[in-house]
């Protein structure tokens, strides 16, 4: 319901800025749910923007150039629009820098609102639109739930992408040298590159997998790495091109420095948890939104993976750092 | 019945009946008798009727001989492990259920008995009944990958979810396997089983308090508490100079490897306990712990007070700045909530000595973090999973740069991937050698 009047008000609002990108910006934003939890200054939100942008070149046709420079322009309405929203969800804790208040949900487009970057005029802009009530502060709150202060780390990234032509895997092993080819074992060529490190697997059928990037792991990385694989095969002949880049899993890991009782995790957690110490050592806890599976150790390790976008990852472990932390006080 | 259009090629009447002689089928001409046409067994469909088991009537008038016989399987398997009819019963329906599932359906018979073992392993633990994988991978004497993989199908397919089995429950069936009772050996290595027992839970107790239970086999962990329990309850030269190998032995039971670092992990907690007993003068090592075993064990809540004390003082004369101050106190959760609220009282008047520090703890974080680059919390706290402990050390990976995902791609970085025609050349000579010789030499 509340999406709807969302949807009406904006509607009403951006009829006359021609930027009206604006909308479709904060679609795609909207599966960046939370971004770095140390990031606060408008340098990392321009670099979330980045990141859309290239993700969402491919598979999209939105013009997304706009963003970097025009920012300033669009500030205030950006401003006007989030306070808007503020006034239309009293209760959720919005201007926040970019603080997610975890409890609420989060597929609401106000909750999105937040990842614009508001703070660029938040503080000196005073608002034209909004009657505010005293419940909704302008200056950025801190957050109910504290947050972790720990980053995961990224430790790989798969991606797939279609060449777009039947390819000759027999000429490729030939001709490549850092292709392996083995029919009889598997129906692909491993190619490997030196910069980023990665391993891609290279189908009769023109389309290919590709892994790896260990320092560094990002999606860009995965990104240029793949272009380079289909840059080889179009130098060996073939008229390979670049269709659908899509990132299919994501795996990360990070340290809480705490030993975690994972029986005690168990019991209470039993619809989500699976503890068996005789198979696995660590707890493999499948969270249901986002659809993350951690793999939780007694050393305090987490390793977070299934996702498709870096904030899931980020989103999964700010939900999970209070359920460890809670147990540690015990 | 007339068999229509077919003529006696005797007399040439069509009068033709089916006349069955027994289980070969005739073609009988009526008027003169001559057999028209015969079947043969040799007709017979080749390898069994042309219609297949399962969509015969025999599904439901003479079940799947398989289905018989892995219920026979789970009924003994109950037996053997001496399970109440409950048990049995929800087994048996878990086996019905999982056996009509397609992935249990088409599977190797080895398969099916591992199903069979898993469903009594399941009924078990939502019962209450303290098993392991390990004891039905015995029985069974089937692989514990193999056991585990099914398992996980099983309870995916069944949706069922099974409670967590507590290790100190599991190891009084697991003592009584071994054979050291007065009359099997000597002695002075003989030893009552309840004894033993009472023994061997508290150590277990220790154990999950101390970090070394969690996410580990359980198998092991047992096996080095009853070992331990077995020498502290009469620490004479035979008893201490048998080592585990030689124990396994004798109680007929088999050894387990990780049981030995599981004994030395042990041995370090009870050190760390008895250096508190307050009438031992000499150092506490590792040989000589065992003759203390009875008095730590009866007193470890106290002990483990004091040791957390004594080492929170250390800590605080080591470095003002300690990091990590809190953790000591709330690691260690007592297994029983009586000692949890002693043991929180006494930790929170440890805690408010210093209350200050608490601040001071991210300063003192940094100021650890310049001196050492990876700062181990796990050496700066009494009790911790040994894993941290030991903790492997990685390599540095450069850091991370910046890549947007459009850069340029240098031509030569991408010739050097691929072959010029020469090397080409010299490759599919090479390939074409190979293969020949593969041939010629099989």
């Amino acid at each position: 319901m509340d999406d709807l009047a969302l949807e009406r008000y904006f509607d009403d609002s951006i009829a006359n800025d021609p930027s009206y990108m604006v909308e479709e910006e904060l679609d795609l934003q909207s599966s960046l749910k939370q971004s770095h939890a140390s990031s606060t200054n408008s340098q990392n939100s321009f670099n979330l923007l980045g990141e859309t942008e290239t993700s969402g070149r491919l598979g999209n046709d939105l013009d997304l150039s706009f963003l970097p420079d025009d920012l300033s322009n669009q500030s205030s309405s950006i401003t006007a629009l989030a306070t808007a929203a503020t006034n239309q969800n009293a209760e959720l804790d919005v201007l926040e820098d970019s603080g997610i208040n975890l409890d609420d949900d989060l597929h609401n487009i106000a909750a999105v609102k937040r990842q614009v970057p508001v703070n660029l005029g938040s503080e000196s802009n005073a608002s034209p639109f909004c009657p505010m009530t005293p419940m909704t502060p302008m200056t950025p709150m801190t957050p109910v739930t504290e947050k972790s202060g720990i980053i995961p780390q990224l430790q790989n990234i798969v991606s797939t992408v279609n060449l777009g032509c039947p390819l000759d895997l027999k000429f490729i092993a030939l001709q490549a040298r850092n292709a392996e080819y083995n029919p009889k074992r598997f129906a692909a060529v491993i190619m490997r590159i030196r910069e980023p490190r990665t391993t891609a697997l290279i189908f009769s059928s023109g389309k290919m997998v590709c892994t790896g990037a260990k320092s560094g792991c990002s999606e860009e990385q995965s990104r240029l790495a793949a272009r380079k694989y289909a840059r080889v095969v179009q130098k060996l002949g073939f008229p390979a091109r670049f269709l659908d880049f899509k990132i299919q899993n994501m795996v990360a890991s990070c340290d809480v420095c705490f030993p975690i009782r994972l029986e005690g995790l168990v019991l209470t957690h039993q619809q989500f948890s699976s503890y068996e110490p005789e198979l696995f050592p660590g707890l493999i806890y499948r969270m249901v939104k986002p659809r993350i599976v951690l793999l939780i150790f007694v050393s305090g390790k987490v390793v977070l993976t299934g996702a498709k976008e870096r904030a899931e990852i980020y989103e999964a472990f700010e939900n999970i750092y209070p359920i460890l932390k809670g147990f540690r006080k015990q | 019945m007339f068999a229509a259009g077919l003529k006696c090629p005797g007399c040439g009447s069509s009068n033709i009946v089916d006349d069955d002689l027994y289980c070969q089928a005739q073609l009988v001409c009526v008027d003169c008798g001559s057999v028209v046409s015969e079947g043969t067994l040799a007709d017979d469909p080749v390898g069994g009727t042309d219609v297949s088991y399962s969509r015969t009537t025999a599904v439901t008038k003479k079940p799947c001989l398989n289905l018989i016989k892995g219920l026979e399987r789970v009924k003994e398997m109950c037996r053997i492990l001496r399970l109440n009819s409950e048990i049995e019963e929800l087994a048996l329906t878990y086996f019905r259920q999982a056996y009509q599932q397609e992935s249990f359906i088409n599977v190797t018979l080895q398969r099916k008995e591992v199903l069979a073992g898993c469903c009594v392993y399941v009924s078990c633990r939502q019962r209450d009944w303290p098993i392991t994988l390990g004891t039905i991978s015995s029985l069974l004497d089937a692989d514990q990958t193999l056991l585990g993989g099914v398992y996980q199908e099983m309870i995916k397919i069944l949706n069922i979810q099974a409670p967590f089995v507590n290790i100190a429950d599991v190891i009084e069936a697991h003592v009584q396997e071994y054979k050291i009772s007065a009359q099997d050996v000597t002695k002075e290595l003989a030893e009552d089983s309840k004894v033993l027992t009472k023994r061997a839970v508290a150590l277990v107790e220790l154990a999950g308090d101390s970090w070394i239970v969690t996410g580990r086999r359980p198998l092991p962990i047992m096996m080095a508490a009853t070992y331990l329990a077995w020498q502290s309850l009469n620490p004479n030269k035979h008893r201490l100079r048998l080592s585990l190998d030689k124990f396994c032995h004798l109680a007929k039971v088999q050894k387990r490897n990780p049981a030995v670092t599981r004994i030395t992990e042990m041995k370090e907690v009870l050190c760390k306990l008895g250096r508190e007993l307050p009438w031992v003068r000499e150092a506490v090592t590792r040989d000589d712990v065992v003759r203390l075993v009875g008095d730590i064990l009866e007193h470890r809540h106290t002990l483990l007070t004091r040791a957390l004390r004594t080492h929170e003082t250390a800590m605080l004369a080591d470095c003002p700045q300690a990091s990590a101050l809190n953790s000591p106190t709330e690691e260690v959760a007592p297994s029983q909530h009586s000692e949890s609220r002693d043991q929180t009282a006494d930790a929170s008047s440890v805690v408010q000595l210093c209350p200050t520090d608490r601040m001071e703890n991210q300063e003192g974080d940094d100021s650890h973090q310049t001196e050492d680059p990876e700062p181990n919390w796990g050496k700066r706290v009494l009790f911790a999973p040994p894993c941290v402990i030991h903790a492997k050390r990685r390599r540095e990976e450069p850091p991370a740069q910046n890549f947007t995902g459009d850069e340029e791609i240098s031509d030569s970085e991408i010739d050097s991937y691929i072959r010029t025609p020469q090397e080409a050349r010299d490759f599919a000579l090479m390939q074409k050698a190979v293969s020949s010789s593969d041939n010629g030499n099989p």
